[in-house]
């Protein structure tokens, strides 16, 4: 899609110019839209936590405790 | 200036014919004018004086429609030729993305155009820019007149010519080398744009 709009009826040296530009901004367009186009996002695997500050190894801490408090 | 704009999809290039006085500048915008079908016409805005020279500076606004999404504007200007119009030739420059100069062939002209590219160079460089790296070609005028009365094109270029950039020979007056010369200086104004933002990458 190089010129997309009043294209009719052109003729004689400035149809030809348009032509030519037209064509060269097409692709530099193409070319600049080849630049930062950021990664993907890469989803970050969360570990399923049930409920977020809720902690869920409780017991297991809690039996540390009494242990250290022998 | 800013050329490319993402934000509102335009393209803007500006455009500045510069040279020494009736080395036929204007002769070269009037003719883009003349070829250009009836609704792209806008307004070719001229200022001159009361002898025709141009006073301030030409502008043709050249609307190319919508490219590839980009709305795309060339802006083609003229610097008026006379020596003491220097501050006027400084605003016109301000911001331009490409130059063509148009020498005039004429022997006796040949220490005029050697001046207006000096000039040139040193506007270029109070403006910040690099007139080794700007976007430039050569224009070669009058190669209409008596062989006699111009210089060769190989004259010309050996003395103008010194960054061997493109340069075409122009009979602006009938439209000759016209469309070629501004065909390749918007051609060096695109591809001085892509390169920076690739490399960004």
């Amino acid at each position: 899609m190089a010129n997309e709009s009043k294209k009719e009826e052109e003729s004689g040296e400035f149809a030809d110019f348009m032509a030519d530009i037209s064509q060269e901004i097409a692709q530099r367009v193409e070319s600049l839209d080849t630049k930062p186009k950021a990664p993907p996002e890469e989803r970050k695997k969360t570990p399923a936590v049930p409920d977020a500050g809720l902690i869920v190894e409780w017991p297991n801490i809690a039996d540390r405790m009494i242990e250290e408090m022998r | 200036m800013s050329v490319v704009n993402y934000g509102t999809r335009e393209i803007t290039c500006k455009i500045v014919y510069y040279g020494p006085g009736r080395s036929g500048k204007t002769t070269n915008l009037q003719h883009i004018y003349s070829q250009l079908p009836e609704e792209r016409k806008g307004k070719m805005i001229s200022l001159a004086t009361e002898t025709d020279r141009t006073l301030f500076f030409d502008f043709l606004p050249l609307d190319l429609g919508t490219i590839s999404g980009f709305a795309t504007r060339f802006q083609l200007y003229t610097v008026p030729g006379q020596v003491y119009y220097a501050a006027t030739r400084k605003l016109v420059l301000q911001g331009v993305d490409g130059v063509v100069f148009v020498a005039d062939s004429q022997s006796r002209q040949l220490a005029e155009n050697i001046e207006s590219l000096q000039d040139l160079h040193a506007n270029l460089a109070d403006e910040g820019l690099d007139p080794r790296t700007l976007p430039l070609v050569m224009q070669y005028n009058k190669r209409d007149l008596p062989a006699g009365e111009i210089s060769s094109i190989e004259d010309l270029d050996e003395t103008l010519n010194f960054r061997d950039v493109p340069y075409f020979s122009g009979t602006a007056i009938t439209g000759g080398g016209v469309f070629e010369t501004l065909r390749s200086v918007a051609s060096l104004v695109l591809s001085r744009l892509s390169a920076p933002a690739v490399k960004e990458s």
